[in-house]
């Protein structure tokens, strides 16, 4: 998991599999930023290779956290079989979804 | 030729995806499996057996799961055996996909079954002798093939 900011946005590059040791790690660190104040977040996960219903838990816990402090939350880079699950979810509705990360960090 | 069928047992006690993660993708390699396939029949094991050990038993013991993938005749099923408390995969509850997630009373609540569900042909469901035995069908058709997904 890499971290990084551009433009004010922090963005967390998940590479790898989130599977439930993946998903804690993730937790851990998106739980840590929501507590520094960080209010714009941006997962980068071009590198993703699996994500399941924990990981999506946490997406959705930094969606509600960032929404009451007026923040925003994106994501960007997924594969297209990664994709099909959160429109199977029904979340491809709350997260704005892009294409690359520039598009990202431009649009967000 | 690959082996048409293969079974393993794993236990409560261990990190089970770490156990069928490398047997899926090596038996979807072995068939040709597009990554698509491989990845749906990995998210139902990791959904159903996180399921099992998170829900499943009353006790502290060790207890065994058992699986088998079988591929034949453009079909794939996945049988899980499992001695945990019944669950009937067709009562669990939906998550509330209509609702917006403000308003919804288990944010996340449903979303692994409603995943596998998603990600299936055919779902079977039995309790025998003390067990579930749930058993999962996927069609794998020219459409999933061609993809590149």
């Amino acid at each position: 998991m890499i971290e990084s900011k551009e433009n004010g946005i922090t963005v967390l590059a998940v590479d790898g599999n989130l599977d439930a040791e993946g998903t804690q790690a993730m937790e851990v660190k998106v739980l840590a930023l929501l507590e520094a104040g960080e209010t714009s977040l941006l997962f980068d996960f071009s590198g993703l290779d699996y994500i399941n219903s924990s990981g999506l838990r946490v997406l959705v816990l930094a969606y509600q956290r960032l929404k009451k402090a007026s923040g925003k939350v994106a994501i960007c880079g997924v594969k297209d079989y990664i994709q099909e699950v959160f429109e199977v979810s029904g979340y491809d509705k709350i997260f704005p979804l892009f294409t690359t990360r520039g598009d990202a960090v431009s649009g967000m | 030729m690959p082996e048409d069928s293969i079974s393993f047992r794993m236990t409560n006690k261990q990190n089970c995806f770490m156990c069928f993660q490398p047997k899926v993708e090596e038996f979807g390699a072995a068939h040709g499996l597009p990554m698509k396939v491989i990845f749906h029949l990995t998210l139902c094991l990791d959904e159903l057996v996180t399921n099992i050990i998170s829900y499943g038993y009353a006790d502290f013991d060790e207890h065994p799961i058992d699986v088998t993938i079988n591929y034949v005749d453009e079909v794939i099923s996945i049988r899980i055996e499992d001695d945990s408390e019944p669950f009937n995969i067709f009562e669990a509850p939906e998550p509330e996909l209509d609702v917006p997630l403000e308003e919804r009373k288990r944010p996340i609540g449903g979303m692994g079954i409603h995943l596998v569900k998603n990600m299936v042909d055919e779902i079977d469901y039995k309790r025998e002798d003390g067990k579930n035995i749930l058993l999962l069908k996927k069609n794998i058709c020219e459409k999933c093939c061609s993809t590149d997904g």
